[in-house]
């Protein structure tokens, strides 16, 4: 994730040529569940227009669209730009062509977790799911406050069944496996 | 009538999302609606959660629709976030048959079967249609007008527009209607429908600061009495991230209420700021209490 060395993070080597790129990227993208909208893109730049995080920083997601139909998929899946999507839709809202940007994000985000390298805040809060069942903890101090407004007791998580979820469905495999990209590259 | 609910993670955990659950519990019960919590609730996996796996994501949140399906309730939920997550599942189960075989078989091995059937439906889409903007003003005993605020409606309740598809997604009006029958003046300010950048908390913190630091700007500069909001990340950033904010870009000055939707709801049913949790935020709300309950009734 970190390239401290290129500020400008989502940059790549210019020119790009042929043995840069891994031009069957596109199509591994375009057959999972939500990448399907990829080869459609006409470069037009509405998806950029519109992003609030191209706002306040250095990020255009027609640049991410370029780069993954290019083939440039070790930079994509091992770099920032793929976790900077706020995931607000709105590029996905007025594409003209269906390109569906923020569903193509969650097909690249998922190619990156398995390879390891997801983004660590987002590994952290689906550890604490797997302990809690919650992406936040209760405390007595929470209880309290919510006997003081009537609520009711909070309810128990069901651990059980959650868990056996995040085991079958391969989400303990991720986390695992960017544990282990982490102690790999310490 | 009656329906399931999902609170979501952080409603019921969160100090200052408390009152979003107790509101929302007060205006569903003045307009005799019968609620039952979806038992033992576990996390919707929304994006973020999605971004490390899509397939397990689908199936943890079909977990919980599966426990509205067996009571054969349709579900509705206040969080935005849980909203999202839970049309999703419907949308990819129709969509794509090989995924819903792939979730069919992670549900079974938690002994557990998600048939496709539970609408989910965001708690304002459900105030809106199912039970309208005339029974709501028939209900409503206090007259809250003189108060002006900015309502947000976030990103996950109108984006993509298929999920609530009853407007133009990017410029909506439903929900201002609703607080002007309560005699509210909702203000249409620019980038009240821009993202709060809550879904970076965490991952990108300073790229969610800037965001959220425009967005303040952007109330600010309107004028209002107070921020209402609809999705419980908008609100953490708003309210919480407030003080923050502040620090960060030296603006003492800034101090903004941010309440929940049904808080003002509740408030105009005649029920008191105490019992809806309105002292639990981080940005006092006193001014905007006071200035509410100085209306008299109507």
């Amino acid at each position: 994730m970190e390239q401290a060395d290129k500020p400008r993070h989502y940059r790549h080597e210019l020119p790009v040529r042929d043995d840069n790129v891994d031009s069957s990227f596109k199509y591994e993208v375009v057959n999972q569940v939500g990448g399907e909208g990829l080869l459609n893109c006409l470069k037009c730049g509405a998806c950029s227009g519109g992003c609030p995080v191209g706002s306040v920083i250095d990020y255009r997601p027609r640049n991410v669209l370029g780069q993954v139909l290019l083939g440039l998929k070790e930079e994509i899946l091992t770099g920032e730009s793929i976790w900077l999507c706020a995931a607000c839709f709105t590029c996905q809202e007025r594409c003209i062509q269906e390109v569906n940007f923020t569903d193509v994000v969650t097909v690249l985000r998922n190619m990156a977790s398995r390879e390891g390298h997801a983004a660590p805040g987002y590994l952290k809060l689906a550890q604490m799911v797997l302990t809690n069942g919650r992406v936040s903890a209760r405390t007595q101090l929470v209880d309290r406050m919510r006997e003081k407004l009537g609520l009711p007791p909070i309810q128990e998580t069901d651990m059980e069944r959650l868990r056996k979820i995040m085991e079958a469905g391969g989400l303990v495999r991720v986390l695992e496996a960017n544990v282990e990209k982490e102690e790999a590259t310490e | 009538m009656k329906r399931a609910i999902a609170w979501g993670c952080l409603i019921p955990t969160r100090r200052s999302l408390l009152g979003y659950e107790a509101s929302t519990r007060k205006v569903l019960e003045h307009l005799d609606i019968e609620t039952v919590d979806i038992p033992d609730e576990t996390c919707c996996a929304p994006f973020w959660m999605q971004s490390l796996d899509l397939a397990t994501s689908v199936a943890m949140a079909a977990k919980n629709l599966a426990k509205a399906e067996e009571m054969g309730l349709d579900l509705i939920t206040p969080c935005s976030g849980c909203f999202h997550s839970y049309k999703r599942v419907n949308h990819v189960l129709e969509t794509y048959p090989d995924m819903r075989e792939r979730v069919d078989d992670i549900l079974r091995s938690a002994g557990l079967h998600y048939e496709g059937k539970v609408e989910p439906t965001h708690l304002l889409d459900f105030l809106y249609r199912e039970v309208g903007a005339d029974r709501i003003r028939q209900k409503s005993t206090r007259d809250l007008s003189g108060v002006s605020i900015g309502l947000r409606y976030g990103c996950h309740m109108l984006k993509p527009h298929e999920l609530l598809n009853i407007e133009y997604s990017e410029k909506p009006t439903f929900a201002d209607e609703l607080l002007e029958e309560l005699g509210i003046t909702s203000v249409e300010y620019p980038g009240r429908h821009r993202c709060c950048g809550g879904l970076l908390r965490g991952a990108q913190d300073d790229v969610a600061d800037s965001i959220l630091h425009e967005r303040l700007v952007d109330v600010d500069r309107a004028g209002v009495d107070g921020i209402v909001t609809v999705c419980s990340l908008c609100h953490l950033q708003h309210d919480m991230g407030q003080r923050s904010i502040k620090r960060k870009y030296g603006m003492d000055e800034l101090d903004i209420p941010v309440v929940h939707f049904p808080q003002i709801i509740a408030l105009g049913f005649g029920y008191s700021p105490e019992e809806l949790g309105l002292g639990l935020h981080t940005m006092k709300t006193d001014q905007l209490v006071a200035k509410i309950m100085g209306g008299g009734h109507r």
